[in-house]
């Protein structure tokens, strides 16, 4: 019941703040909202029993990325699209049906898979080991190429931001005939 | 320990899902656009941790840390991309960015 209570609470909150971030004009109040949001997925996650991904969610969703993005709105000045008048598109929201039903197609299937799947083999394992315990175990064994690979994905997507973000030498201005 | 339901959470992941695809159609600032990409890749997370819940498993907790992982890179590539859109060009909305100033 109480994990009802706390499921129900988290989910609420980020529903509410994931409407801020869709709707609210001021991209300061916007970015609030995104904070919102990761702090309750994470208190989502905390409810499922995935303490792991729930702090991991904290320290790198709530602290890196959103320090990240806050960094960027400071670097470009943005008074230009706060006196824009609209800030949607509104002939954006006659797709939305279609996504939704798209989407509800997937949880359908995901539903049909989980009706036939075998469940709970290993959840005694789990429980006497703790969740990182198992998590790390199976990270660095089952999951160790997969775990590299990403590592080689941040590393290329660091060089790449480098370079996209570097200051160039006026090259767009001479090189035009 | 499973209270809650899968479908508590799949039915969360769908709407926060709806709201992030919503969110990249109708904003045209172009970092609220990347900010709801994150509120997508969040409603996948939910989806993958809900379902380890209930089926007792771990293996989608892992998929949820690469995801978390390769969301740090999209934002950072993203952020690159708008903050050199802006140098060169001088816009930051998503419909200035249809014309090609040859």
């Amino acid at each position: 019941m109480m994990q009802w209570i706390a499921f129900l609470f988290f989910a609420s909150m980020t529903l509410l703040s994931a409407l801020g971030v869709v709707l609210l004009p001021n991209i300061i109040y916007v970015i609030l909202s995104l904070l919102s949001t990761l702090v309750m997925v994470a208190g989502i996650f905390f409810v499922a029993g995935a303490e792991l991904v729930g702090a991991l969610q904290l320290l790198i969703y709530a602290v890196a990325i959103a320090v990240f993005y806050i960094l960027v709105l400071t670097a470009v000045p943005w008074e230009k699209a706060l006196k824009k008048d609209s800030h949607y598109r509104v002939e954006g929201v006659l797709t939305f049906p279609i996504l939704l039903a798209f989407y509800l197609e997937i949880i359908l299937v995901f539903l049909l898979g989980i009706s036939v799947s075998p469940k709970g083999q290993i959840r005694e394992f789990i429980q006497s080991l703790g969740n990182t315990q198992v998590v790390g175990s199976i990270l660095f064994s089952k999951y160790f190429f997969a775990f590299e690979l990403v590592s080689l994905v941040l590393l290329v997507g660091m060089i790449g931001a480098v370079i996209i973000g570097r200051k160039e030498d006026k090259t767009y201005e001479d090189s035009s005939p | 320990m499973k209270i809650v339901p899968l479908e508590a959470y799949l039915i969360l992941s769908l709407l926060l899902f709806g709201l992030g695809v919503f969110g990249m159609i109708v904003r045209r600032n172009l970092v609220a656009v990347l900010m709801s990409t994150e509120l997508a890749l969040n409603a996948v997370n939910v989806a993958f941790v809900g379902a380890d819940s209930h089926l007792g498993l771990v293996d989608g907790q892992i998929f949820a840390l690469f995801i978390i992982a390769l969301a740090a890179v999209e934002a950072a590539v993203g952020l690159g991309i708008i903050v050199a859109i802006f140098r060169l060009r001088k816009v930051e909305s998503s419909d200035e960015l249809t014309d090609m100033g040859g």
